[in-house]
């Protein structure tokens, strides 16, 4: 079970990167939640930079293309840290380092966007594994301009 | 019709006060100049009280100007601002962003200095010093500060001038009375952005670029009232936009918002301060831009975004849902603004790219798609650099 859990990680990354945003969820249970968090020595807070139950990620998807975004790629490079399943709770409890290169269209520079750690929590109800919560915590707070599309 | 390379040098067939020559973005001289001129002699926005909440506390700040501040709260509640740096050899006094100290004291040679910026203690200064140097002669580098509406810190790093409130005027008049109840930072980011801080703030001073914002389009610029708000220009170049009632469920997923005492539903006003500040009261968020140039082509922006400090969780959690909605490092409008200033900034980002003349020439009787939020800013860029804006080294024979 613990390979499929890290399989389940690594592809959520994958679908990701490929703006295949059906296929991520495809992936979420239907309780699904997604957060990203940061903390700010400035205001010395926790801050909430994202928060959606899976509809609010659904329209996220769907608004997308009414929407200018920067088309630069966005390229998740994912470490599965620990793996730990509460099999009572049909649960497992995922923490993986997460870094995301961005890319330009023009000439092709890669260069480091993001880093921060991916705290997901599966759920492994009828013996599935799907993704029932996903919090980012950043380490980096300058994200440049931004992006439409989460991480 | 296309313009070959001498109609493209010609200029627009407009009042000068209507477009700007494109070197203002780029010129090293007129930026090292608008720092001098611009900067080290206007109130400029630190930080806010809850940010420093105690005794002791203290928190740094970028000057616009280039000077490296720290703001310091005394046990007398007092905030005051220096130059964060040791008047021994120069080095940081404090290198974290924010903290708490009893003393600031440097790391190098143990010099510390109090929360008024008197010298306290220098190591071993009968020994080195004798009598040829005392505490006394060698305290912190002051810096003008001053409390203004809605608790923010204002800093000055020119002795002398207008105080704040001269500075104000009545820019801030709509929204004042709506900042009287204390308020608290949920949110701070800095931005670092390859463009020019004016292209920053002439996007926060016209809401013409509405059209890059599908969000605005639909909860706003479709919606009546949109087209009645109002510019109102104040003296120092500041100016400020009238409310209307934004429709938020009008964007899928879009809900209406919790508001904000003294704002009708749906409220939104905007007040632009010159040279680079803009306090946006949105509903139900207040979010406050504060441009900080580094060059020709490059700006630090601070952005926050604030409550009320008497928010239960519940509306805490709310207001930092519509913020980020719209104006988080994930949020539909914050990124598509970054999209347009930074396209500016590619094309402008040096005298060779050859762009002459950006326009602000739309008149609509000072409603929402006027620019004479831009039109205001530049004629006071021009009052305080002694420059045309429009033609910044007098090339041209004819007014």
């Amino acid at each position: 079970m613990s390979d499929a859990i890290k399989e389940l990680v690594y592809r959520s990354c994958l679908l990701l990167d490929a703006r295949d945003f059906e296929g991520f969820l495809a992936l979420c249970h239907a309780n699904f939640r997604y957060t990203v968090r940061a903390y700010s020595p400035e205001i010395r807070r926790d801050m909430v930079w994202l928060d959606h139950d899976r509809s609010g990620i659904e329209a996220l998807f769907r608004t997308l293309p009414r929407h200018h975004s920067d088309p630069s790629p966005l390229t998740r490079h994912v470490t599965v840290y620990t793996v730990t399943i509460d099999e009572a709770a049909a649960r497992a409890n995922v923490v993986s380092a997460l870094q995301v290169f961005r890319t330009a269209l023009d000439g092709g520079a890669t260069h480091l966007f993001a880093i921060g750690k991916l705290y997901d929590t599966v759920s492994l109800d009828d013996g599935v594994p799907h993704l029932a919560k996903r919090e980012v915590q950043l380490d980096t707070r300058a994200l440049e301009i931004g992006t439409h599309i989460p991480l | 019709m296309p313009r070959n390379a001498a109609e493209w040098a010609e200029r627009p067939n407009l009042p000068r006060t209507h477009y700007v020559d494109g070197r203002l973005y780029t010129d090293e001289v007129l930026f090292r100049e608008e720092q001098e001129k611009i900067f080290a002699r206007t109130w400029i926005l630190a930080c806010h009280e809850s940010e420093l909440p105690h005794a002791g506390d203290y928190r740094t700040f970028s000057h616009p100007a280039g000077r490296n501040l720290v703001l310091i709260r005394g046990e007398d509640g007092a905030v005051r601002a220096f130059y964060n740096i040791c008047p021994h050899r120069g080095n940081s006094l404090v290198r974290e962003p924010a903290g708490n100290a009893k003393a600031l004291t440097c790391i190098f040679h143990a010099w510390s200095f109090d929360c008024r910026g008197n010298c306290t203690g220098i190591a071993r200064r009968k020994e080195g010093f004798q009598d040829r140097l005392a505490a006394r002669d060698v305290g912190l580098r002051s810096v003008r500060t001053e409390a203004g509406p809605g608790g923010f810190v204002w800093v000055n790093v020119a002795d002398d001038g207008p105080s704040l409130a001269h500075y104000l005027g009545d820019a801030l008049g709509a929204l004042a009375p709506r900042l009287s109840e204390p308020l608290e930072v949920f949110h701070f980011q800095k931005v670092h952005v390859r463009t020019n801080y004016k292209l920053w703030h002439d996007t926060n001073s016209e809401f013409y670029h509405d059209f890059i914002h599908y969000f605005n389009r639909v909860t706003g610029m479709q919606q009546p009232g949109y087209f009645e708000r109002r510019y109102a220009p104040f003296p120092n170049g500041h100016v400020s936009v009238g409310s209307m009632r934004v429709r938020y469920d009008q964007y899928e997923g879009g809900q209406e918002r919790i508001g904000w005492p003294g704002l009708e539903p749906g409220g939104w006003y905007l007040v632009d301060l010159f040279p680079g500040i803009t306090f946006n009261l949105r509903t139900s968020v207040l979010r406050i831009d504060t441009a900080i140039p580094l060059g020709p082509n490059e700006v630090l922006i601070e952005l926050r975004g604030l409550g009320l400090a008497r928010d239960t969780p519940r509306e805490r959690e709310l207001r930092v849902r519509d913020h980020n909605a719209i104006w988080g490092p994930f949020g539909r409008n914050l990124h598509e603004d970054f999209l347009a200033v930074t396209g500016q900034g590619a094309s402008l980002r040096n005298a060779s790219t050859d762009t002459r003349f950006l326009l602000h020439g739309r008149e609509e009787n000072a409603t929402i798609h006027d620019e004479i939020g831009v039109r205001h800013f530049y004629a006071e860029w021009s009052r305080r650099m002694g420059r045309s804006s429009s033609d910044p080294f007098a090339e041209a024979s004819a007014p």
